[in-house]
């Protein structure tokens, strides 16, 4: 059975307009480990109160954990190993507070020669590169048995497009190491960099999918831009788009390990309103996948 | 050079862009650097300008999102003063490598920069 999931943001207002939702539609919870922790420069990370809020939450209704991390930084090349390590001792902590299921984070790299661009930025579809992500993945299994990354979001791209699956096999050798497969990036990117999103997944192993990932977004402002272009964005503000579900419908059961779905939405962007909205989002999932 | 170590120097370029106001010269220039392999170049090449101008807009904005909420007082310049906020901020990003994504040290990285300066805050 494939279950169904939500995420947990770091917004007490958020946790409470969606505590029925939670409670009563969600399967499992989805968690950004870094949203759970405090870290004051060089010190050891500790936890906050949303780590008792959620933990609390996952005791209460007998819920398991997922973990989709943005800190790890996969693909960085140019650090010494300190800020790597010390993440890997946080996600240590959380692992045995949590008991994910599984541990995926972004595609791409977060710090880029020890700057916090904190957004995944892409990696060259190198074999350094590959061997790179291939690296970090196998120090997370040493705390989570099944691990893997998600196709990111990207505004512009160190390749071709469609090279994109190939490089993903080059990345997922190793056993347990799978694909989160986030269609609304996906989505985005198809838009944005002008690609048939139906030829890219043709060309993905789905084999090693563990996890689909639905959510909607926004545009930029034309100010943004020099050229006045209005991209789409990642921004995870608004209902999943009818092109979102119907890539839904056709790649959920070509996924032979598909173990969750999550509806994913951004603190910040839900008031009473949308909690009906978000419910009969949930329950299509399920009955898309069911 | 396809090693590492040209990896690390092709990342060094792409941080450089994505912290700079205006990202896609420097990667232009990276394109020249005799020590990245054709395989580096030919990945830059491929970027779209306006996706990476997109990019380095929105480095610059969850950092100020992350100073406006690790510290009280620059949420209260900002109600007080958008514009004055807003260039101070101009000023920090390009001048402050970002080396932390905690909001509390972004505060702290911050008020230092503004001690350093002899800056203030616009009363209210």
């Amino acid at each position: 059975m494939v279950l169904v999931g939500f995420t947990l943001q770091p917004e007490r207002e958020y946790c409470g307009l969606l505590e029925p939702l939670l409670v009563e539609d969600a399967d499992y919870f989805e968690v950004t480990p870094e949203t759970t922790w405090v870290r004051d420069g060089d010190e050891l990370f500790r936890p906050n109160g949303f780590w008792r809020l959620f933990r609390e939450l996952g005791e209460r209704t007998g819920k398991p954990f997922i973990a989709h991390g943005v800190g790890l930084s996969l693909g960085t090349f140019a650090e010494d190993g300190a800020r790597l390590a010390r993440c890997l001792e946080a996600i240590r902590m959380s692992q045995e507070a949590f008991r994910f299921l599984w541990y995926t984070d972004h595609l791409g790299a977060t710090v880029l020669d020890g700057r916090a661009v904190t957004i995944p930025v892409p990696l060259p579809m190198t074999s350094e590169a590959a061997a790179a992500v291939r690296d970090r993945l196998g120090a997370l299994q040493e705390i989570v048995p099944d691990v893997g990354f998600e196709n990111s979001a990207f505004y512009y791209l160190l390749g071709k497009p469609l090279e994109e699956p190939a490089f993903f096999g080059r990345i997922l050798e190793r056993p347990r190491t799978h694909l989160l497969l986030d269609l609304h990036n996906l989505f985005t990117n198809a838009v944005n960099l002008g690609f048939d999103a139906e030829a890219w997944l043709e060309r993905l192993d789905l084999t090693r999918v563990i996890e689909i990932h639905v959510s909607g977004g926004s545009a930029s402002e034309p100010e943004w831009l020099p050229s006045r272009r209005v991209m789409r964005l990642d921004s995870h503000d608004a209902p999943v788009p009818e092109e979102v579900w119907r890539l839904l419908e056709r790649t959920a059961p070509r996924c032979p390990n598909l173990r969750g779905v999550t509806l994913e939405r951004m603190e910040g962007t839900v008031g009473e309103g949308d909690v009906p909205l978000l419910r009969e989002e949930l329950a299509r999932v399920r009955r898309t996948v069911g | 050079m396809d090693s590492p170590e040209a990896h690390r120097r092709f990342e060094v370029w792409i941080a450089d862009a994505l912290v700079s106001r205006d990202p896609v010269p420097l990667f232009e220039k990276a394109r020249e650097d005799p020590d990245l392999a054709p395989a580096l170049k030919e990945a830059l090449a491929a970027a779209d300008p306006d996706g990476l101008r997109l990019t380095a807009l929105l480095v610059a904005k969850l950092r100020f999102e992350r100073l406006v909420r690790g510290s009280s007082n620059a949420g209260e310049w900002f109600d007080r003063d958008p514009r004055g906020f807003t260039e101070a901020f101009r000023r920090y990003h390009a001048e402050v490598v970002p080396t932390t994504s905690e909001p509390r040290a972004e505060k702290r990285l911050f008020e230092a920069w503004l001690a350093e300066r002899g800056i203030q805050a616009a009363g209210p």
